[in-house]
């Protein structure tokens, strides 16, 4: 394949060519991928906010019964999959899953490491560290976001409170949501993608293979057979024509040596007939 | 230093240190070769260093792909030799962020291509191989202290393949056509007792 003129042109731009037109794929879909996942963390975190101002009124009234409705509410909407109110001590006072009730979590798990990995928890995250994502006991694919509910003055000074008010937090906000609709549109992207990576990929080499095979490997393919026909003494049918101005000359010049070669051997055959002396 | 000619207008000799070394057709230095010796043993003795030389280079490239391998193999294990990225973050300072990264690395196969395919219609003997490999690790490094290799080993694996690939075939077809022509210099040598003309 190396030896052919057409191998020697073709893999180096093949090889180029695909190689680059795939990395190229690969680090725009990552691209996309963590835009779209931003947005989407950005959007649970704005649903978490949502929610921890719905129910600030009935935490501030400690009104357990308002505050748990709120959430079940919440919960029952199409994407969410669980909604946690931690307090101090990691346990779960409010859930959209009743079994998960008054259990404790572990605060070395992904979700809480964030802020309790030293000492002293840190009182404040980035956006993107609150996110964390992981596939649930159900099977579902899911992005939760841990927020923080902070003291305020409102909390500390009223009379049925007992949060002193050095405490920062008060307690935590864990939302899921399923990533299922966030898969699917990658997957979408993706293969998208993809299809028009391949036509592209089809289209560039495709073309450069075709325009190389019709103007230089066929006229150079006829020029060899016509380099044949002069070596074995055959003198060609009809003038060569169609060939590009730079191989048109050496076309002309194997003609033209074919005639010759026809000529001398025409008086070679006379000389050796006898018909013309052999001095002349 | 300066080459001289030998006192029978033989091939260029270097003169280091009272040892004499010959000087290869393609200006390498070739070791053990005494002034006595005839011009056309002289010769041919060059020339079989040099196929034997560009026969050991032709496969430079491929020495070069298997080093990125293995690189890209620790990198798909998250580099188990180096301590964690948050400990190098925290001596370094932050990286850069991973869009940045991206498009360094697209300038820079694009580059590199661009680069090799130039060298390739030049018919530049050129040893790069082994410099991507480099620059490719410092990829990987960057997008690990990053945390985002996960999202991107497979485009600078794909980098780096397209890009050695081309400059092994760069670097085997250069020793290919070089070897070639060395052997019809042995061949011609051999045959009348002199170097071929060089051809324009």
């Amino acid at each position: 394949m190396f030896k052919t003129l057409a191998g020697r042109a073709l893999v180096p731009v093949g090889i180029a060519v695909t190689g680059f037109v795939i990395v190229c794929f690969l680090l725009l879909y990552s691209v996309i991928k963590n835009v779209v996942n931003r947005d989407t963390v950005g959007y649970a975190t704005n649903l978490a906010d949502t929610i921890l101002r719905s129910t600030r009124y009935a935490m501030l009234k400690s009104d357990r019964e308002m505050l748990t409705t709120i959430i079940q509410n919440i919960g029952r909407q199409q994407g969410v999959e669980h909604i946690r109110v931690f307090n101090k001590q990691g346990i779960v006072q409010i859930s959209t899953k009743k079994k998960e009730l008054d259990r404790q979590v572990d605060k070395k798990t992904e979700g809480c490491i964030g802020c309790h990995a030293g000492a002293i928890p840190s009182a404040s995250l980035g956006r993107m560290e609150q996110a964390r994502t992981f596939t649930n006991g159900e099977g579902r694919k899911v992005l939760a976001i841990m927020s923080p509910i902070y003291n305020e003055p409102e909390c500390f000074n009223a009379p049925c409170h007992v949060h002193p008010p050095a405490q920062k937090v008060l307690g935590t906000l864990d939302i899921g949501l399923s990533r299922e609709m966030l898969l699917k549109s990658l997957a979408a992207i993706r293969n998208q993608m993809i299809v028009f990576t391949v036509m592209i990929l089809v289209l560039t080499v495709g073309g450069v293979t075709a325009l190389l095979r019709r103007s230089v490997f066929l006229p150079l393919q006829k020029l060899r057979l016509l380099a044949m026909q002069v070596e074995a003494g055959e003198h060609p049918e009809a003038h060569p024509s169609h060939f590009p101005r730079e191989l048109d000359r050496i076309a002309q010049s194997l003609y033209n040596l074919s005639q010759k070669n026809q000529s001398a051997g025409g008086d070679q055959a006379a000389i050796d007939k006898g018909t013309v002396p052999k001095d002349s | 230093m300066q080459p001289e000619n030998d006192s029978r207008g033989s091939a260029p000799v270097w003169r280091t240190s009272g040892h004499a070394m010959t000087q290869s057709i393609d200006h390498q230095p070739v070791p053990g070769l005494a002034p006595q010796q005839s011009q056309a043993g002289l010769l041919e003795q060059q020339l079989r260093a040099d196929i034997k030389r560009l026969n050991r280079f032709s496969n430079r490239g491929l020495w070069a792909f298997s080093l990125f391998i293995l690189v890209s193999l620790a990198a798909w294990r998250y580099f188990p030799m180096l301590s964690l990225p948050n400990k190098v973050v925290a001596a370094l300072g932050p990286p850069p962020p991973p869009n940045i990264i991206s498009i360094v690395l697209l300038f820079y196969t694009f580059s590199a291509i661009i680069l090799s395919l130039s060298r390739m219609t030049a018919g530049i003997e050129h040893k790069s191989s082994f410099c991507h490999v480099g620059y490719l690790t410092g990829f990987l490094l960057f997008y690990h202290f990053a945390k985002a290799l996960d999202d991107n080993f497979w485009a600078v694996f794909g980098s780096g393949v397209t890009i050695l690939s081309i400059e092994s075939y760069r670097i085997w077809t250069f020793c290919r056509e070089a070897m070639s022509r060395r052997n019809e210099q042995l061949e011609f040598l051999q045959r009348t007792g002199r170097m071929p003309p060089e051809d324009e």
